[in-house]
C-alpha cells in the first residue's frame, strides 16, 4: 500500500506543478536555513578537525585578578600560563596567541592567521599534515624560525608548489617552512593560516612577570567533564593566592567551546548555564521551521477541497480514516524529503556564498571557502527536521481530509 | 440480503426539517437486480447512501446479509463496505491521477492480506470483464464516458462484493454506451449472481431488471 501512496504522492507532485514547486522553494528554502545555522553551530561546537576532542578541550583565555578589593579582567600572560600548577584533571596544556600579519608578494596583499604555539599543540588538535611535520619541544625552547603553513597559505607563496624547505617572511623575519597541513575550519579557534613556535614571538620577554598578556592556553581535560578542570584550577588559584604577583586572588575561567557558547547567552561568568542556551537555540530552529510549516498547513488546508472527490471515493470502498491520515501524512513527507534533499545541496553552495560575503567585508583575511562544511551528523540533523517538518506540516491537513464526510466529499464539497 | 426496517431519514436545519425517508420497510433479496426510481428529491439517493452505509438512517434498522448495521463503528463499516459492497457513480468518480489499472485496484488496497500481484490480477481480470483490458495503462481522462464507466464497474466488481449500488450509472451516457453498462451489469447479476440496486430515472433501463421500486415524496408508492 505505501509503494501505492508514494506513487500517487510522486504523480500528484507532476501534475500540480505550481503547487509542487511552491511547496518546494518554501521547504528547500527552510531546509537550507536551518541547515546552513546547525553548520554554523556545529563549526564553534561540534567535534571537527582539527577539534576532534573538542569537549574535552577548554579555552583558558580570561583571568580575574583581585587587588586591594577590586577585580580586573586580562588575558593571561605567557609567563603566567608557563608556571600554571600540574593540573591532575588535565592531560596536557598548550600555549598560544592569535596574530595576524600581512604580506606582499608578486603585488598582490593578503593578510594571514598566525597561531604562535607551543609544541602541545599538536597533541591536542587533530590537524591533518599534506606535507612534512609539526615544530619540536627543542625548536620551541630554542625558538627556531620555523613555520607550519594551511594549504591556503602554501597557493599563495608557493604557487601549489612543495612549500616544506622554503621560508616565509613574518614581520620582516624568515621562517623555514616545515609543514603543510589541510586548512581547518574557519571557526576554528585554533584556526591558523601560518603556525610558529610562540618562543618567536618578538614581545615575548617585555611582560615577563605580569599576570595580563596577550596569551591564551588550551587544556585537554582527562575526562568529558570540564567543571573537574575548572574546580582544581581555580583551587589551585586559592592556594598560590598573594604570591601571585601582588595580586590578592585570581580566579580563572577555562571553558569549552560549548560552554562558552553557552555561556553568550548567560549572565554568570562563572559556570554556563546550557538550559538558557539550548531553549534559545531550540526556540530558533522551532520558529524556522514552524513559520514555513504554518503556510505549508495552509496550502495543504486549502487543497482539501481539490483532493474531495478522491476522499470520497477512497472511503466509500473502505478506506479508514486511520488509512487515509497515513496516506496524507506519506505523500507530505515525501514532498518535505524531496524538499529537504533540495534545500541540503542549496545550503552547501549558500555556506559557500555565506564565507564569500563574509570574506568581502575583510578582503585582506579571507576565511577558506571549503572549511565550511555540512557534516554528517548536521546532515543526520536536517534529514530528520525534514520528517519532523512533513508530520507537523501534513498531520492536521490530513486529519481533517479523513474526517471528510463522504457524501459531500463525492459531490466535491468539503463539509467536514 | 438487504432488509430496511422502518428507515426515516430526516435532515434537520436550524430553521427546517425535511424528511428525505420517511419510514422505508423494504427487502432486496439475495442476486436480485432492483430499480429505484422516482423523481428529483424524493429520497432515492438518500436510501442508496444508507444502503451503501454512506450514510445513517435516523431511525429504524439496517440488515444486510443478516448482519444489523445500524451501529456498526467507523472502521467497521469501513471493512463491511470493503467486503460486501460495491459502487457505481453517475459521474465515474474516477481519480484521475491514477491510471485505469491502479484505480480499479483501489478497493483491494484496504483489504488485507492481498499481495500487490494478487491485486494487480485481480484488477486486470475485472477490467476483461468490461472489455478493457487494453485500457490498463491508459488515464480516465484519455477515455470516453463509457469506458469511464466500465472502469468503475471494473472497481466495483474487483473484491468480488455480494452488492453492488449504482447511482445512475447511465446518466451521463448516450444510449448506446449506456446499453453497453446495462448489459454488463445483466450479465454480472446473471452469470456471478451479485445483487444489484440500482438508482435511475431511465424507465427503459430500469424496464431491463427484475423489480422497480417506486418513490416520491421520500415514501415507497407501490
Amino acid at each position: 500500500m505505501i509503494k501505492n501512496y508514494i506513487k500517487l504522492a510522486l504523480k500528484l507532485m507532476l501534475r500540480k506543478k505550481y503547487y509542487t514547486a511552491l511547496t518546494l522553494v518554501g521547504i528547500s528554502f527552510t531546509i537550507m536555513i536551518i541547515t546552513v545555522f546547525a553548520s554554523f553551530v556545529d563549526q564553534i561546537i561540534g567535534a571537527n578537525t582539527p577539534e576532534r576532542n573538542r569537549s574535552r578541550m577548554l579555552l583558558l583565555d580570561k583571568v580575574s585578578i583581585y587587588r586591594n578589593g577590586k577585580s580586573t579582567d586580562a588575558t593571561p600572560s605567557v609567563h603566567f600560563l608557563q608556571h600554571l600548577p600540574k593540573l591532575e584533571s588535565a592531560e596536557t596544556v598548550s600555549i598560544l596567541k592569535r596574530n595576524e600579519f600581512v604580506s606582499f608578494l608578486n603585488g598582490k596583499t593578503a593578510g594571514h592567521v598566525l597561531q604562535q604555539t607551543d609544541e602541545n599543540l599538536w597533541n591536542i588538535a587533530d590537524f591533518k599534515f599534506v606535507e612534512g611535520k609539526s615544530y619540536t619541544t627543542d625548536d620551541v625552547k630554542s625558538g627556531a624560525r620555523v613555520a607550519v603553513i594551511n594549504e591556503k597559505t602554501k597557493e599563495h607563496f608557493f604557487n601549489n608548489e612543495d612549500a616544506e624547505g622554503k621560508s616565509i617572511t613574518i614581520y620582516g623575519q624568515a621562517f623555514k617552512v616545515i609543514g603543510v597541513l589541510k586548512s581547518a575550519a574557519a571557526f576554528s579557534k585554533l584556526y591558523g593560516d601560518v603556525y610558529v613556535p610562540y618562543t618567536t614571538d618578538m614581545n615575548l620577554h617585555t611582560t615577563e612577570k605580569a599576570i595580563e598578556g596577550t596569551y591564551s592556553a588550551i587544556i585537554l581535560s582527562k575526562s568529558e567533564d570540564a567543571r573537574k578542570v575548572r574546580t582544581e584550577l581555580r583551587s589551585q588559584m586559592r592556594k598560590i593566592g598573594r604570591n601571585a604577583n601582588g595580586a590578592d586572588s585570581l580566579k580563572l575561567y577555562p571553558f569549552s567551546s560549548i560552554e562558552q557558547f553557552a555561556k553568550s547567552s548567560s549572565s554568570n561568568d562563572d559556570e554556563p548555564e546550557y538550559g538558557k542556551t539550548t531553549i534559545i537555540l531550540l526556540i530558533v530552529m522551532v520558529l524556522f521551521m514552524l513559520i514555513p510549516a504554518i503556510s505549508l498547513i495552509n496550502l495543504n488546508l486549502s487543497r482539501i477541497g481539490e483532493r474531495a472527490e478522491e476522499i470520497g471515493v477512497r472511503k466509500s470502498f473502505g478506506a479508514t480514516s486511520g488509512a487515509l491520515v497515513k496516506q496524507f501524512i506519506i505523500e507530505n513527507v515525501i514532498i518535505t524529503l524531496i524538499g529537504g534533499l533540495i534545500g541540503l545541496g542549496m545550503s552547501i553552495y549558500a555556506s559557500k556564498l555565506l564565507i564569500q560575503v563574509i570574506n568581502s567585508f575583510d578582503p585582506l583575511f579571507k576565511m577558506p571557502t571549503d572549511t565550511f562544511i555540512v557534516s554528517w551528523p548536521v546532515f543526520a540533523f536536517c534529514l530528520f527536521s525534514c520528517l519532523i517538518f512533513g508530520l507537523v506540516s501534513g498531520a492536521y491537513p490530513a486529519w481533517k481530509m479523513s474526517r471528510m464526510n463522504v457524501i459531500y466529499a463525492l459531490k466535491g464539497g468539503n463539509s467536514l | 440480503m438487504i432488509q430496511l426496517s422502518n428507515i426515516e431519514k430526516v435532515y434537520r436545519t436550524k430553521a427546517i426539517e425535511t424528511i428525505a425517508l420517511d419510514k422505508i420497510n423494504l427487502t432486496i433479496n439475495k442476486g436480485e437486480f432492483v430499480a429505484i426510481m422516482g423523481p428529483s428529491g424524493c429520497g432515492k439517493s438518500s436510501l442508496l447512501n444508507i444502503m451503501g452505509l454512506l450514510d445513517a438512517p435516523t431511525t429504524g434498522v439496517l440488515t444486510i446479509d443478516g448482519q444489523s448495521v445500524t451501529n456498526f463503528r467507523n472502521k467497521k463499516l469501513a471493512n463491511f463496505r470493503n467486503q460486501k459492497l460495491g459502487f457505481i457513480f453517475q459521474s465515474y468518480h474516477l481519480i484521475n491521477d491514477l491510471s485505469v489499472v491502479d484505480n480499479v485496484e483501489l478497493p483491494l488496497l484496504y483489504r488485507s492480506g492481498v499481495t500487490s500481484f494478487e491485486r494487480r490480477k485481480l484488477a486486470v481480470e475485472a477490467l476483461e470483464k468490461v472489455g478493457l483490458s487494453a485500457r490498463t495503462k491508459h488515464y480516465p481522462n484519455q477515455l470516453s464516458g463509457g469506458q469511464r464507466q466500465r472502469v468503475a464497474i471494473a472497481r466495483a466488481i474487483v473484491g468480488n462484493p455480494e452488492i453492488i449500488l449504482a447511482d445512475e450509472p447511465t446518466g451521463n451516457l448516450d444510449s448506446a454506451m449506456g446499453e453497453e453498462v446495462m448489459k454488463i451489469m445483466l450479465d454480472l447479476n446473471k452469470q456471478e449472481g451479485t445483487t444489484i440496486v440500482m438508482v435511475t430515472h431511465d424507465e427503459f433501463m430500469a424496464k431491463k431488471t427484475q423489480r422497480i421500486i417506486r418513490f416520491f415524496d421520500g415514501q415507497q408508492v407501490n
